[in-house]
């Protein structure tokens, strides 16, 4: 028999880039059957990213020139000269160690779990091709990234010191040696926990960890106020900051020998220079090569491919006696789930089902969990924030009229209602939002079911309600304790609270039947097209709408000096009757839609 | 067997755009009947199946599942219907004890007909031992297994499977054979669409060849067999002969 096949080809780089042209071809055939409006915004988007790095040089160059000046020396008394002498190591070392752990994840993704390696490795191609490919893969994304905002900054200190010419290729080698290393070792990090741990079970605790690392550091400031503290910055705190990177710009390290070389070269200490570059570009291609290969190795032989430890396995399950059996379904388990919700029997079987169901699925999705503690950190950051505030508002230097600081402390008296309400708008926006988008390709398990869409609709609605409404209470109790908030005043707010979230819940779940999209690998990727986003846009509408025909009333009575009662009469009427609407109409106009879904 | 028509389908027609995937199919499947479903690939009998359990509306005609129709009673149509697709997607962070309970509440069945139903199951098919394990540690086979034991929870009236067999090794396929074939004998009316064509052959009472969204040939082996030329014996024969031998001529001359 004969084979069309040429006989298997050696060479290094053509098979390399034949898999970079692989990829390539995928990018643009994205990119090709692409809506109009995506089209658009990509080609915006890379025009708006090139634009930045070119304003970040820009801004650079003047800073770094102005910071270099000798009259501003003389002006402030201190030499800025070693700290910026310290910014090139500062981004390589960044670059480093950010390339080391923003590779894990694309990784273990592209090695394990991308399902291509199997492809990719029985084709004629030199397994050390692939390897090379899957690491740029890796490393491309994650390299721009920070070379977007890296490059203009080392540039811009190159400009604004007069460096020598060689310095501006340089920088760009050492960026890439350095990377290459970088993704080389991050390589081995993932053999050895695929050795461990399942892939995807690694990649879903990696998600996990990354998502509430990414939040917690996006709320480092208010996390730091809520606490008391100001983020202002003194002199002191500057100066302290300066001789801590001056120390850090230690010549022992040998992450720091990229960005030293590259200053003394560029300022004209050519031994001392090279020597530094060399030394770094040496070993970054040893260690480039070592990891490469030893991944290579561990891949092919197998080794990474088999878990050393193994899940424990369950006892056998005895047989037990069928009424003990029957307890333990789901309609019981839903009902013991909330002890306190026995009336959860009256509920129809198949709603109880789907209730137990997606409670299981969020729990022990760990991609579901980092979604849904958002909130709550959120929430607890923003509590310690009211604490600070108080409900008593401050009549200010010049006094304010008696009226005025009435009508504020209504407000900051229901500030626990708005935060709890905040709190449940984040939670719902993803419980009731993505309820049909979460089923994904499972869709057809209830979709081939005996279920009314009445009831699908209720069990969804139920599964967003129960636990933001179960949180929003948490916030409501815990903040009306510490403001000592009167019970009349906490019973008004827990009916506020209960009634504008069922509203939302409302909103929300009709826009996400709408807009549902079962089409989805990665949870991230859930919310597709403009739906969820109005519907969202129209809570952030809503609540505050629903929130003032709550309080509005109380403030009115308040200003004109009326019996609180009326207040709180007028305001539970108008509050719950337009809440209420908004709980039962959208869902109920969806209806229909329900039993049609997931048929395009 | 039964001579009542648990499947049946009237000028089925479903259309995507310009596109007609499937084109005026009837159908008849009865009780007691396993009910072969060939066809090449892309030629509509997903989309077939898929109206027929009611995941997909027709653009026009019927479908009749126990005398009911799917679209004007769909709830009564899907309880009495079992399904079990081409790729087993079930929910990755339930076991399979969880996944069967789940589905015996989704079908309104009594607590202890649920706990009956899920052991006897889980052990008929050899999951007993996975049963507490979520199923995204199972292999393909597996999958495929608790698919239908999802799918078998209710005891269904009509069974509906989508290539079945894919991917499952001699003893789960012979298992499932087995099952399919009791089922029938029980009285259920059983469609499947599969490529092995020596399962059809073997284990289908009737068949119905679909190409290009229409319904070219239905009926016995026997039936078949006198549709084609004097060679054709097998299915093989037959299903080339009216679906293309041509270009399977060609294939086999690219290949020599």
């Amino acid at each position: 028999m004969s084979t069309l096949a040429s006989p298997p080809s050696a060479r290094f780089l053509p098979s390399v880039w034949k898999l970079i042209r692989l990829r390539l071809l995928i990018s643009f055939n994205g990119f090709k059957h692409a809506r109009l409006i995506r089209k658009i915004l990509t080609c915006i988007a890379i025009l708006g990213l090139l634009a930045f790095a070119g304003l970040i040089l820009f801004l650079s160059w003047i800073l770094l020139d102005f910071l270099r000046s000798p009259e501003l020396a003389k002006y402030v008394g201190t030499d800025v000269t070693p700290f910026l002498q310290a910014v090139p190591v500062l981004i390589f070392t960044g670059l480093f160690l950010g390339i080391l752990l923003s590779s894990f994840g694309v990784l273990l993704q592209a090695l394990y779990l991308s399902g291509d390696m199997d492809f990719l490795l029985s084709s004629p191609v030199p397994i050390r091709a692939v390897f090379v490919t899957k690491l740029l893969q890796a490393v491309l994304p994650n390299f721009g990234l920070i070379a977007l905002f890296g490059l203009p900054v080392l540039y811009g200190l190159g400009l604004a010191g007069h460096y020598s010419i060689l310095y501006f290729p340089l920088v760009i080698l050492t960026m890439v040696a350095l990377a290459l290393a970088a993704a080389g070792l991050s390589a081995l990090l993932v053999m050895l926990v695929a050795r461990v741990f399942p892939a995807r079970r690694a990649a879903e605790i990696l998600g996990f960890v990354g998502a509430m690392l990414a939040f917690t550091c996006s709320q480092a400031g208010n996390i730091y106020n809520s606490f008391g503290h100001s983020t202002n910055v003194s002199g002191a705190q500057v100066s302290n900051m300066f001789s801590l990177l001056m120390r850090f710009n230690t010549p022992w390290l040998p992450l720091n020998w990229a960005g030293q070389g590259l200053v003394a070269l560029g300022e004209g200490r050519w031994l001392t220079g090279f020597l530094l570059v060399a030394l770094t570009l040496g070993l970054s291609t040893v260690l480039f090569m070592f990891a490469l290969g030893t991944a290579e190795r561990l891949y092919y032989s197998g080794w990474a491919g088999m878990q050393v430890v193994t899940r424990k396995k369950k006892k056998a399950r005895s047989i037990r006696p069928v009424s003990s059996v029957a307890a333990s379904l789901p309609g019981a388990a839903a009902v013991e789930l909330v002890p306190a919700l026995r009336l959860g029997r009256l509920l129809p079987a198949p709603i109880r089902a789907i209730i137990w169901k997606d409670f299981l699925l969020l729990r022990r999705d760990l991609r579901n969990l980092s979604q849904l503690i958002s909130p709550l950190i959120f929430g607890v950051v923003y509590s310690f924030m009211i604490f600070n505030i108080g409900n008593q508002p401050s009549a200010g230097q010049a006094g304010a009229p008696d009226w005025l600081l009435n009508s504020l402390g209504v407000l900051l008296t229901y500030g626990n209602v708005g935060m709890s309400l905040f709190v449940g708008w984040m939670l719902l926006a993803r419980l009731s939002g993505m309820a049909f988008s979460s089923e994904g390709k499972y869709y057809w398990v209830l979709k081939a079911a005996p279920l009314r869409s009445a009831h699908l609709l209720i069990a969804k609605f139920l599964v967003a309600y129960l636990p933001t409404l179960a949180l929003g209470l948490f916030f409501l109790v815990g903040i009306s304790l510490f403001q000592k908030i009167p019970i009349p005043g906490f019973l008004y707010s827990l009916l506020a609270v209960a009634m504008c979230l069922a509203g939302m819940n409302g909103i929300l779940l009709a826009f996400g039947v709408l807009g549902a999209n079962f089409k989805w690998e990665d949870p991230r990727k859930m919310s597709a097209g403009g739906l969820g986003c109005l519907g969202q846009f129209l809570t952030m509408l809503y609540l505050p709408l629903a929130f003032g025909l709550f309080i509005g009333p109380l403030w009115l009575v308040s200003a004109f000096n009326f019996p609180q009662f009326y207040g709180y009469l007028a305001g539970a009427i108008l509050g719950t009757l337009v809440t209420a609407a908004c709980a039962f109409l959208p869902p109920w106009l969806v209806q229909g839609k329900v039993a049609r879904l997931a048929e395009s | 067997m039964s001579a009542l028509a648990l499947i049946e389908t009237r000028s089925l027609v479903k259309r995507y755009g310009d596109k007609i995937a499937v084109d005026n199919v009837s159908l008849q499947v009865q009780g007691g009947e396993v009910f072969g479903f060939l066809g090449p690939n892309g030629a509509g009998k997903t989309t077939t199946i898929k109206m027929i359990v009611g995941l997909l509306q027709p653009t026009s005609g019927t479908v009749h599942v126990v005398g009911v129709d799917v679209q004007a009673q769909p709830l009564i149509a899907k309880a009495s219907c079992g399904y079990v697709p081409d790729t087993p997607n079930l929910y990755a962070k339930l076991t399979a004890r969880e996944l069967l309970r789940f589905v015996g509440d989704l079908y309104n069945l009594d607590r202890r007909q649920v706990a009956q139903r899920t052991e006897e199951l889980l052990r008929v098919l050899d999951l007993t031992s996975v049963a507490d394990d979520t199923v995204d540690s199972y292999s393909h086979g597996m999958q495929q297994k608790a698919s239908l034991a999802s799918a078998l929870m209710h005891d269904p009236k009509v069974l509906v499977l989508d290539e079945p067999t894919v991917g499952l090794d001699p003893k789960s396929a012979r298992l499932i054979k087995d099952l399919l074939r009791q089922m029938a004998d029980r009285g259920a009316a059983v469609f499947l669409s599969t490529h092995i064509l020596e399962i059809a052959e073997r284990m289908c009472d009737r068949i119905g060849i679909i190409n290009k969204g229409q319904l070219v040939a239905v009926g016995t082996m026997t039936e078949l067999r006198s549709l084609g030329k004097a060679g054709e014996v097998s299915l093989e024969d037959i299903f080339l002969a009216l679906t293309g031998g041509a270009e399977e001529a060609e294939i086999a001359e690219i290949l020599k």
